[in-house]
């Protein structure tokens, strides 16, 4: 455990000087980052000073699940972003040869090579959300409630980066997986609203299909309502669990279909 | 040390008509096709050797060298390296191995170098000391200091070579693969390189498996070689072997004087030699003739050739490994035909 932090701060640190090597590169990303994260906020104020109310949330209070729901994104973001890569063009062009040589976990390696400083964007974006809506948005706050919700955070995360390693394995089969990466991670958008204003079929996909809604919203249902607080934190923890280990099921499996390329 | 038994590797490939009407038509109905790229590889190297894997594009050379560092699942067959297999026991397999695959590389692209060699470190264990004395060692042979600190993307291609060769022997492996190790260089390159593998297999008795399409790098370096084509062993053996075997094959070039006027046909015409003991070239009035020297030694073809033609200038030579491969690869031809 011990070896493995060290080399991941190790991997990571290699990631940050490569940046710094291309200062304009850099700089020009972060800017643009900015950009949309502010054209995002605006676009959700726009949209709520026309509807006031949305399925019995006040706007605060979608503005808090919102400002949730960029915290384990932009965990996951921050952490793992490489995997992408994996999907576009790593296993497409053989360049995880390298990966498959070295005596790391070839997992542990892809998502270590890269530390996503993008995502700081999103979880600035995210607490700043949450600390403009908390204070009016009538919150049930109590030491549990508290807990249980911080609780949620890792294991929320933890649904994206499963949803993240499955999607891209799926490279290993068809060589290149970037677009269904994109497609199902597009499905993120759910998360950013109450899961109670989408009809059944769709709550039921977006709860254990593609579960984004398992990082927004049930997470913090009860620091809202007050209501059902261990099944919600329930939900999340177990079916963030049963994600990541199908998803290394079948990232291993991947690993042996992997053929690699030319030359 | 090494032992790979019986090695198979299918791939399946969708096969489409040509242009985009055809990319089109697969992708509603793919067409698919299993092409073996191995078939029954079999080969055995001891501790210490320096093992040339060749075969012509496409034998499905590095096929077997990828199953043999782990990045490959063999459909049937298995290797054994050290005891170990490759997928089984990766992790701890790959500390024993070095890699280097020539049009690839696994320095960090955008650092200086000395930044790889300072991760691999840690990936690898490495203990300060035992590091210092490595680099050091490493250094002599290949000759880094110069581009220790010059980022890896504004190496020349020699340079990174040697670079990756170094990456790949940071951890002292017991065996290590090169494949393609001089694609690229130049002359003085290459022989720097084969003098530094030279030096890193006489010293730290490394077994080296080595793919390559220069014949040099073979002769000069492989104790034996094992030849595949179309995913099958075809030779396996020592080069004294192989030139003993098929070596007896001489070339005979003569220039004829000028005004004198012979046709290949008429040289062959006065010998009863067939097509498979005898090929004759003919460019303007150079004849290139290689025979076979067991059915005609090369004094009576000497006399046979200075009593048919006006020869203004005429010299011998041995068959060199890279007309033997040739004959080889043909016969493979024959025989799978």
């Amino acid at each position: 455990m011990r070896r493995a932090w060290k080399i991941y701060r190790l991997l990571a640190a290699q990631n940050l000087k490569r940046l710094m090597e291309y200062k304009v590169d850099f700089l020009t990303g972060a800017v643009s980052f900015l950009i949309d994260q502010a054209v995002g906020i605006a676009f959700i104020f726009i949209i709520f000073t026309q509807i006031p109310q949305l399925s019995g949330f006040t706007f605060e209070q979608i503005v808090f699940i919102y400002g949730f729901s960029q915290i384990p994104k932009g965990i996951d973001h921050l952490l793992t972003d490489n995997l992408w890569c994996v999907g576009y063009f790593i296993v497409r062009q053989g360049g995880f040869d390298k990966y498959m040589t070295r005596p790391i976990n070839p997992l542990f390696h892809v998502i270590a090579e890269t530390f996503q400083v993008d995502a700081i964007g999103e979880l600035v974006v995210g607490i700043a959300l949450i600390c403009y809506s908390a204070g009016s948005a009538g919150l049930y706050v109590t030491p549990l409630s508290v807990i249980l919700t911080i609780v949620a955070v890792p294991f929320a995360a933890l649904i994206y980066t499963s949803i993240k390693i499955a999607t891209s394995a799926i490279a290993f089969w068809i060589k290149s997986s970037g677009f269904i990466i994109q497609m199902v991670y597009g499905m993120n958008e759910f998360a950013k609203y109450p899961t109670t204003i989408y009809s059944v079929p769709v709550r039921v996909f977006v709860t254990f299909m593609i579960p984004f809604a398992l990082t927004g919203y049930y997470p913090v249902v009860y620091l809202l309502t007050g209501e059902n607080p261990l099944l919600n934190t329930g939900i999340v923890v177990s079916v963030s669990i049963v994600f990541f280990i199908l998803s290394l099921l079948i990232w291993n499996r991947g690993l042996s279909a992997y053929e690699s390329a030319g030359a | 040390m090494i032992y790979a038994e019986h090695l198979r590797k299918e791939f399946k490939k969708v096969v489409k008509d040509p242009g985009l009407k055809g990319s089109f038509k697969s992708l509603f109905k793919p067409k698919k096709e299993i092409v073996v790229a191995a078939d029954d590889v079999s080969f055995h190297v001891p501790k210490g050797e320096m093992l040339g894997f060749i075969g012509p594009n496409g034998a499905g050379k590095s096929t077997v060298i990828k199953m043999l560092t782990g990045i490959l699942t063999p459909t049937s067959g298995q290797c054994r390296i050290n005891g170990k297999n490759p997928q089984t026991d990766r992790k701890k397999y790959v500390r024993e191995i070095g890699v280097v695959f020539g049009q690839r590389t696994q320095l960090w692209w955008d650092l200086p170098l000395r930044e790889t060699y300072s991760v691999l470190k840690e990936i690898y264990e490495v203990d300060d000391d035992r590091f210092k004395k490595r680099m050091a060692f490493l250094n002599e042979v290949l000759d880094l200091e110069d581009f220790m600190s010059s980022p890896v993307r504004t190496l020349s291609l020699g340079q990174r070579m040697r670079a990756d060769i170094a990456a790949s022997m940071l951890h002292s492996p017991k065996v290590l693969f090169l494949d393609e190790p001089t694609i690229g260089l130049d002359v003085v390159v290459k022989d720097n390189i084969r003098k530094a593998i030279m030096k890193i297999n006489k010293e730290e008795q490394t077994t080296v498996i080595l793919t390559t399409h220069d014949i040099s790098d073979i002769e000069l370096l492989c104790d034996r070689i094992v030849m595949i084509d179309k995913g099958k062993n075809v030779y396996e053996g020592s080069l004294r072997q192989l030139k003993e075997k098929y070596g007896n094959i001489r070339e005979l070039n003569f220039e004829t004087a000028p005004g004198f006027s012979l046709t290949e046909d008429e040289f062959r015409s006065g010998l009863e030699l067939g097509e498979d003991k005898m090929t004759v070239e003919k460019d303007k009035n150079i004849f290139k003739v290689r025979f076979d020297s067991t059915e005609m030694p090369v004094g009576e073809m000497l006399n046979y050739t200075l009593s048919h033609a006006k020869v203004k200038d005429i010299s011998f030579k041995e068959a060199d490994v890279e007309e033997i491969i040739r004959r080889l690869y043909k016969q493979g031809e024959c025989e799978n035909e």
